[in-house]
């Protein structure tokens, strides 16, 4: 850390590099912690989880029980010990709820004003955050599995949405219309995404163990399918030509830098592919536990300098490398399956929401403080540390003696 | 940490896991904790095993294994760590978090494992909570989402109780589809029952009336005025004296009206063994019968025993006393005429026994059968089902009404038990007197024949009455016969045995003269049955007499079988061993010349020896093999020389040790010899192997005791693979063994080769 700071200083190093390596030394020591937690408010399991890119402060969480709530995640009040306030909650008691599981939930990408849902109750709603109240409300044949807002879009405002139906719905915020259809598919669409590179690209993953990278200005059709086998024929049974999986694909996520795309698979795989070409980087990650009917959220770490991605994995997170497939850790917290996470850019945290009914925040463990300082406190750091926490303390009885 | 320590860690937590009690050793607990006091490094290694005992498919493990991980919990902040780390496995294994793993059994422990978790989870986070921020999740979890009322004595989930829940609305469902079933069995049935009940009264009615409706009966027929007097013994004789003493006046009054009524009277009282006091309708009708069948009798018995009785004859006895009581009673004619009764003096004494019994005679045999087939309807049928539907009405909590109705039902049917049973009807008879209307003649099938029990009658082939000679007459028909009643055998088995006894020559001395010049008339008859058997008596006698040298024959002379030599007794042979050659049988060529005649010594002396075999007599064996058997018994076989399992026999103490000393060498010898050919061929681990497929003991624990069972390893743990001795699990031993199963497959291939060997030619067999 003190090379990288002189180094900074005598400017030997771009910023960037400390940036990184700080980073990635916090992901690396996420942990469970005891200081931050995040109010109770579902009392069912959490499906989704969204923060809001602006300012990194609030946190949406959608609920298996339809409730919406929007925490605050900043801590104003100067302790360690924090408890995050639901700002607001879309409860069973409101008009508005989603009458069934909130299946997505994400922040208009340019204001906290604005969020959209979508539900298995078939609609998708376009909510006021001052109101509380959907401004509005799209209505389907099918279940909503999922949606998207380009988070870089600035000539459309289009939300792709994965309903039941294998045609995938192409809603414009201006109009408060559907406007398109993208046909291709065979099933249900588990999983959609805009790529955070080109405001058109979109990729869809579907229960047909398909993902199709569309450019919605092309209305004859996908770009290309994603093919697990690189187009090698030979390895491909008939029926498997030009999947991704060997399942139904419920997982899809693009890298920060919209380079690469993540998917998985209820074949408990999940693959690493280069979101240009659709070819299969074939990076081994094992057996990425996957048993999820509906979509999975998992996220991949942002300004680190080799990225991380954060699955969720039976009751656990796993944390691999991205590039090279590795296992980095398991974070263990959960009583439950967990079925969303979230990473925050900003301070390196990782939320994640399970059925267990709570979202746990993932805090990087704060340095620990060196040995010069500890001379000069050392009596104050023991003394305060045994009256602190007594209950780290040791209890042994005088009788084992 | 030093090895030492760590194998005496491992071994502790070993112990205590498996120790298969409630409670930890305080002992023992006390050392784990004074070497994890020591360091993390022990305290690392006693989570390790903890867990992995823990883990362990056995409850009371786990339970022990739990009660080690809460001592050390409350004392190290590493051991805490270390376990929160994991909590969510840790909940699994022992608050059974995950249905999909429920605790192992037993069952018991099971659930005092997870009380006992659940409560220590609870002060857990009352303690820890704060600190350790896992534990409080934890502990949210098992509140909020499985539901876990902590305060609820069975500490049950909320699946749990929806578990229970719906199990009680099922049965509740079970229940009442139950109820319904039976009330609309019950509105079925119902009438039938009515029925029966209503047959069964009547039917005892007839048997037994009520006791008003008897006293009119009394007063209405003069013969049962008789009934009242006592008649203890079922004699066949006639006791006409004693009755006249008994109740002369009654009598002779009826003896005016109707003297023929005597014989009724009296053969009714001897059918009524004990003090009848109540007449039942039945017999009165009966009585004409029954009488009629007596009168038969008694004028065969009269026949035969007139002479040699007094001759006192009960009509004239009787007319006697009529004269007599004219002269006395004139005046109280009056009387009797008004009351009914003979004088003012005369006392009714009116017997009435505690319990009824109802003798089966001919004549109520057609009720009581009925009665009996009532009684069976009811007791295997109608009671057990309302028996059954008030059960159902009970459990299902059924309306008053249709409870009420089932009881009743229930208690009429009890009832007419209860009044059944008080008539102490007696069955046997009926049986005997079935057998014996088998053996008379036609004249009773007839009788019978009008009975509606059919299904007795039935059984029995009307046999043709059967003329002339009969060698067997049973004893208890000769006089029936005519024939001597006393036993003799000559008459049976002169056609069979011909060295027998002579008959004996009229041998009974009571014979009747007036029975023997009946049956001197009867033999001049040659169609009567008496005349063949005297012919044939004659004759015997003859045949007898004819042959005195068999009389004279020793006593105990061998009996051997009839032959040549016995044929040809003290006489020459005279061709004895010649054998004839027949001449050619064709018609044209004959050999030279023909031996007609040829010598054969053999046949000589073979018809004149004669083998006698003697095998010797049978010496039962006494003396047992006695060699030590395995399971410390002695062989038990008895065997003349030699055992089959154990070689010749020789003399053996109480212990089967053999007395001679080359004996004892021999055997050890034999012993060792054979140990040492056993290894060769028998396989402990095979033999194992066999004995858990076939469940017979082949003895391979005598072969090797190498391996060690894991129930030996841990005697104090309760045995899980214990079966159950039930007969589920007997019945599955013997249905799904294999031996059996391969017979069934072989039988059921083997039939359908057949069938294909057979039919193969045909399409749609082939198919198949």
């Amino acid at each position: 850390m003190l090379g990288f700071l002189t180094a900074r200083q005598t400017g030997l190093d771009e910023p960037l590099r400390l940036r990184r390596a700080e980073s990635t030394r916090r992901v690396l020591g996420l942990k469970l912690n005891p200081d931050r937690d995040l109010e109770r408010i579902h009392g069912n399991g959490i499906n989704t989880i969204d923060i809001e890119a602006i300012e990194g402060r609030y946190l949406l969480s959608g609920g298996a029980d339809g409730v919406i709530v929007i925490y605050d995640l900043e801590n104003y009040s100067g302790q360690q010990q924090y408890t995050c306030k639901a700002v607001c909650t879309v409860g069973r008691s409101s008009r508005y709820v989603h009458k069934f599981s909130v299946e997505t939930v994400q922040w208009y990408p340019y204001d906290t004003g604005m969020f959209v849902s979508s539900s298995f109750d078939k609609t998708m709603k376009v909510w006021d955050t001052e109101t509380l109240k959907p401004a509005e409300v799209f209505e389907f044949d099918g279940n909503v599995y999922s949606h998207h807002l380009s988070p870089i879009a600035r000539k459309h405002s289009l939300i792709a949405v994965g309903t039941k139906n294998p045609k995938i719905q192409l809603c414009d915020m201006k109009s408060g219309s559907r406007i398109h259809v993208l046909q291709g598919h065979r099933a249900e669409v588990l999983s959609v995404q805009w790529s955070p590179r080109y405001e058109h690209i979109l990729a869809t993953a579907s229960a047909d163990s398909k993902v199709k990278v569309w450019d919605v200005r092309r209305a004859s059709g996908s770009l290309f399918t994603l093919d697990q086998h690189n187009g090698d024929k030979s390895k491909a049974s008939s029926e498997a030509v030009n999947t991704a999986h060997n399942g139904r694909v419920n997982g899809l996520s693009f890298t920060g830098d919209g380079l690469f795309l993540l998917t998985t698979g209820t074949d408990d795989r999940m693959r690493l592919w280069n979101s240009a070409t659709g070819e299969n980087t074939l990076v081994n990650y094992g057996k990425v536990c996957n048993e999820s009917r509906k979509r999975l959220q998992f996220t991949v770490s942002h300004g680190c300098s080799p990225e991380f991605v954060f699955v969720p994995c039976g009751s656990s997170v796993a944390v691999y490398a991205l590039h090279t497939g590795e296992l980095v850790t398991m974070l263990r917290g959960h009583y439950n399956n967990v079925d969303c996470c979230e990473f925050h850019p900003d301070y390196q945290e990782l939320y994640s929401g399970g059925k267990d009914c709570n979202i746990l925040a993932w805090v990087p463990v704060l340095r620990a403080p060196d040995l010069e300082e500890e001379t000069t406190c050392t009596i104050k750091s023991a003394a305060g540390q045994t009256a602190v926490n007594p209950a780290f303390q040791d209890a042994w009885s005088s009788d084992e003696d | 940490m030093e090895l030492s320590q760590r194998e005496r860690l491992s071994e502790l937590v070993e112990d205590l896991t498996t120790s298969g009690q409630q409670e930890l050793n305080q002992d023992k607990i006390k050392e784990l904790k004074k070497i994890c006091k020591m360091s993390s490094d022990c305290i690392d290694h006693v989570y390790h095993t903890v867990m992995s005992q823990l883990n362990q498919e056995h409850s009371e493990i786990r339970l022990s294994a739990f009660q080690i991980a809460s001592e050390l919990f409350s004392r190290s902040h590493h051991f805490r760590t270390l376990l929160l780390d994991n909590f969510q496995d840790f909940l699994e294994l022992t608050v059974e978090t995950d249905s999909e793993q429920p605790l192992p059994p037993p069952k018991e422990i099971a659930k005092k494992l997870r009380s006992l978790a659940l409560r220590t989870v609870q002060s857990w986070q009352t303690c820890y909570g704060t600190e350790y921020k896992k534990l409080a999740l934890g502990y949210h979890f098992l509140k909020q989402v499985k539901k876990v009322d902590f305060q609820d004595a069975e500490s049950r989930t909320i699946a749990q109780r929806r578990m229970e829940e719906e199990r009680q609305r099922r049965m509740e469902r079970i229940l009442k589809g139950r109820m319904e079933a039976a009330s609309k069995d019950m509105e079925e049935k119902y009438q039938e029952i009515k029925a029966t009940l209503t047959e069964m009264e009547s039917c005892m009615r007839l048997l037994l009336p009520d006791f008003g409706i008897t006293n009119q009966i009394i007063n209405s027929s003069p013969s049962t005025q008789t009934a009242s007097n006592a008649y203890p013994s079922d004699d066949e004789q006639p006791r006409y004296s004693e009755d006249v003493k008994d109740d002369r006046k009654e009598r002779r009054k009826q003896q005016k009206a109707e003297t023929c009524q005597e014989d009724k009277k009296s053969c009714l009282k001897k059918n009524n063994s004990q003090d009848v006091s109540v007449k039942m309708k039945q017999e009165l009708y009966e009585e004409e019968g029954v009488c009629e069948k007596r009168k038969d009798g008694n004028e065969k018995e009269e026949e035969g025993e007139g002479k040699l009785n007094n001759g006192q004859d009960p009509l004239n006895k009787n007319s006697e006393e009529d004269k007599e009581e004219d002269n006395v009673s004139l005046h109280g004619d009056l009387f009797i005429r008004n009351s009914g009764l003979i004088s003012h003096s005369y006392s009714l004494d009116l017997n009435l026994s505690p319990g009824f019994h109802v003798k089966e005679t001919e004549d109520n045999e057609a009720v009581i059968s009925t009665v009996i087939d009532i009684h069976r309807l009811i007791t295997y049928k109608h009671l057990p089902a309302v028996q059954g539907w008030v059960q159902i009405f009970i459990k299902a909590g059924a309306e008053q009404q249709l409870l009420r109705r089932a009881l009743d039902l229930k208690k009429s049917l009890e009832a007419a038990l209860q009044k059944h049973r008080e008539l102490h009807i007696d069955y046997k008879t009926r049986v005997r007197k079935v057998m014996k209307a088998s053996l008379q003649k036609r004249e009773d099938y007839d009788d019978e024949d009008d009975d509606d029990d059919d299904e007795d009658d039935s059984d029995f082939d009307e046999v043709p009455e059967k003329e002339g000679y009969e060698p067997h007459v049973p004893e208890h028909l000769r006089a029936e016969y005519g024939l001597d009643p006393s036993p003799s055998t000559s008459a049976g088995s002169i056609p069979r045995k011909r060295s027998a006894a002579p008959p004996p020559q009229s041998s009974c001395s009571s014979f009747s003269s007036r029975q023997l010049k009946r049956l001197k008339e009867e033999e001049q008859d040659p169609t009567s049955a008496a005349a063949t058997l005297h012919l044939l008596g004659v004759q015997t006698a003859q045949t007898s007499s004819s042959g005195p040298s068999s009389e004279q024959k020793p006593v105990d002379a061998p009996v051997v079988p009839f032959g040549l030599d016995l044929y040809y007794w003290g006489q020459e042979q005279p061709n004895a061993g010649k054998v004839i050659k027949a001449t050619s049988q064709h018609q044209f060529w004959v050999p030279a010349e023909v031996d007609e005649e040829v010598e054969n010594d053999n046949l000589l002396a073979e018809s004149r020896s004669r083998y006698i075999s003697f095998p010797g007599r049978f010496t039962p064996v006494n003396h047992f093999c006695r060699a030590p058997l395995g399971e410390g018994k002695l062989c038990q076989r008895q065997d003349r020389r030699k055992c089959p399992f154990h070689g010749s026999i020789v003399p053996r103490d109480q212990d089967g040790r053999p007395c001679r000393e080359e004996d004892r060498l021999r055997e050890e010898e034999e012993k060792r010899r054979k140990a040492e050919e056993q290894l060769d061929w028998r396989d402990a681990e095979l033999m194992r192997d066999i004995e858990a497929e076939t469940g017979e003991d082949l003895g391979s624990g005598r072969v090797a005791k190498k391996g060690k069972g894991k129930k030996k390893k841990y005697p104090n743990l309760s045995d899980l693979k214990q079966s159950d001795n039930t007969s589920r699990s007997r019945l599955e031993k013997k249905v799904f063994n294999k031996s059996a199963m391969r017979r069934v497959a072989e039988v059921m291939s083997k039939a359908d080769r057949r069938k294909h060997d057979k039919f193969s030619n045909q399409f749609n067999y082939a198919l198949k």
